[in-house]
């Protein structure tokens, strides 16, 4: 049940480790279609939350670029963990992002304030 | 076109510190290429991160914006055409970018884009933020195009500029929209 998808062109790194609960991305997402990368992303994330109880969920996230159609699926994807962690889950959110990049760490901020279960944490690394 | 024609082409694009110009099928292929042309063009010139990062995020917006909305022309079909131009003024950069649209959309586009002009860096934030949370993405021409709008405006170092004009021998039908950042 495992995704791996390698970095290409306009999307990023995908490595959700379902078995060991450990959701990474990497890279820059701007797809034309946001739909097509993204739904079914949802769709097997949507499954294994489901299919999980008690875990140690941990997301690592390392997004350096994404288009305005990717946001709303990124924010979508972080609603659903939100929720997993407010009924049988522990999640951690990992957002890192390059020290001088305003723009991601903002995001990141956004998300903690939002998502108030997610134990979020924005990162800065030098690039 | 002539060479005489392309030689004062050739003047104009100089003079307005055009660093290149786009006309043509646009896809994602071409977005892509020329979007790392740009970025390899921004190191050689060592444009600081943010403005360069901007500037990335700002082109693919706009380009995909002409992408997905182009109204292909009656007399070419299957034919997206856009325009885009990314330059120097003083020590910025430009984008403007034209794509073609149905004259039904002309008030919804003013509308949004007008309403983003009255807005402040923090409201176009929370607006942004808003946008974000909306999924609505069933509806077919707007398609997150607010969003798409609004991440211009947030990097924008002035406000968006827009205009439209008639397309030749489709004046009533199709207009040529053009959109014009600056980072």
């Amino acid at each position: 049940m495992n995704i791996y998808h390698a970095a290409a062109g306009e999307l990023p790194e995908v490595d959700f480790e379902f078995d060991k609960h450990v959701l990474s991305m990497k890279g820059e997402a701007f797809p034309e279609n946001a739909n097509i990368f993204w739904d079914p992303l949802l769709a097997t994330l949507e499954e294994y939350l489901k299919a999980t109880d008690d875990a140690d969920i941990v997301a690592n996230f390392r997004l350096s670029y994404f288009n305005s159609a990717s946001v709303k699926k990124l924010y979508a994807m972080f609603g659903m963990l939100n929720e997993s962690a407010c009924k049988n889950n522990r999640v951690t959110l990992n957002w890192y992002h390059e020290e001088d990049d305003d723009t991601m760490q903002s995001f990141g901020s956004d998300l903690s304030e939002d998502f108030p279960v997610l134990d979020c944490r924005v990162i800065a690394e030098a690039v | 076109m002539q060479i005489d024609q392309f030689n004062s082409f050739e003047q104009a694009a100089s003079k307005a510190s055009v660093l290149f110009y786009y006309r043509g099928d646009v896809s994602q292929a071409v977005i892509s290429t020329m979007g790392d042309t740009l970025r390899g063009r921004l190191t050689y010139m060592d444009a600081k991160g943010s403005t360069s990062r901007k500037l990335f995020s700002s082109f693919i917006e706009t380009m995909q914006n002409a992408l997905q909305y182009s109204q292909e022309l009656p007399d070419s079909p299957g034919q997206r055409i856009g325009s885009v131009s990314v330059g120097t003024i003083d020590d910025q950069f430009f984008i403007v970018c034209g794509n073609i649209i149905e004259n039904k959309y002309q008030a919804r586009i003013s509308e949004k884009l007008d309403s983003i002009a009255r807005m402040n860096s923090e409201e176009i934030r929370a607006a942004y933020r808003e946008q974000m949370k909306n999924d609505s993405s069933d509806d077919t021409i707007s398609k997150g195009a607010g969003l798409g709008f609004l991440t211009l405006a947030r990097d924008s170092s002035a406000p968006l500029q827009y205009a439209m004009f008639d397309v030749p021998e489709h004046e009533g039908d199709l207009s040529w929209f053009y959109l014009r950042v600056v980072i």
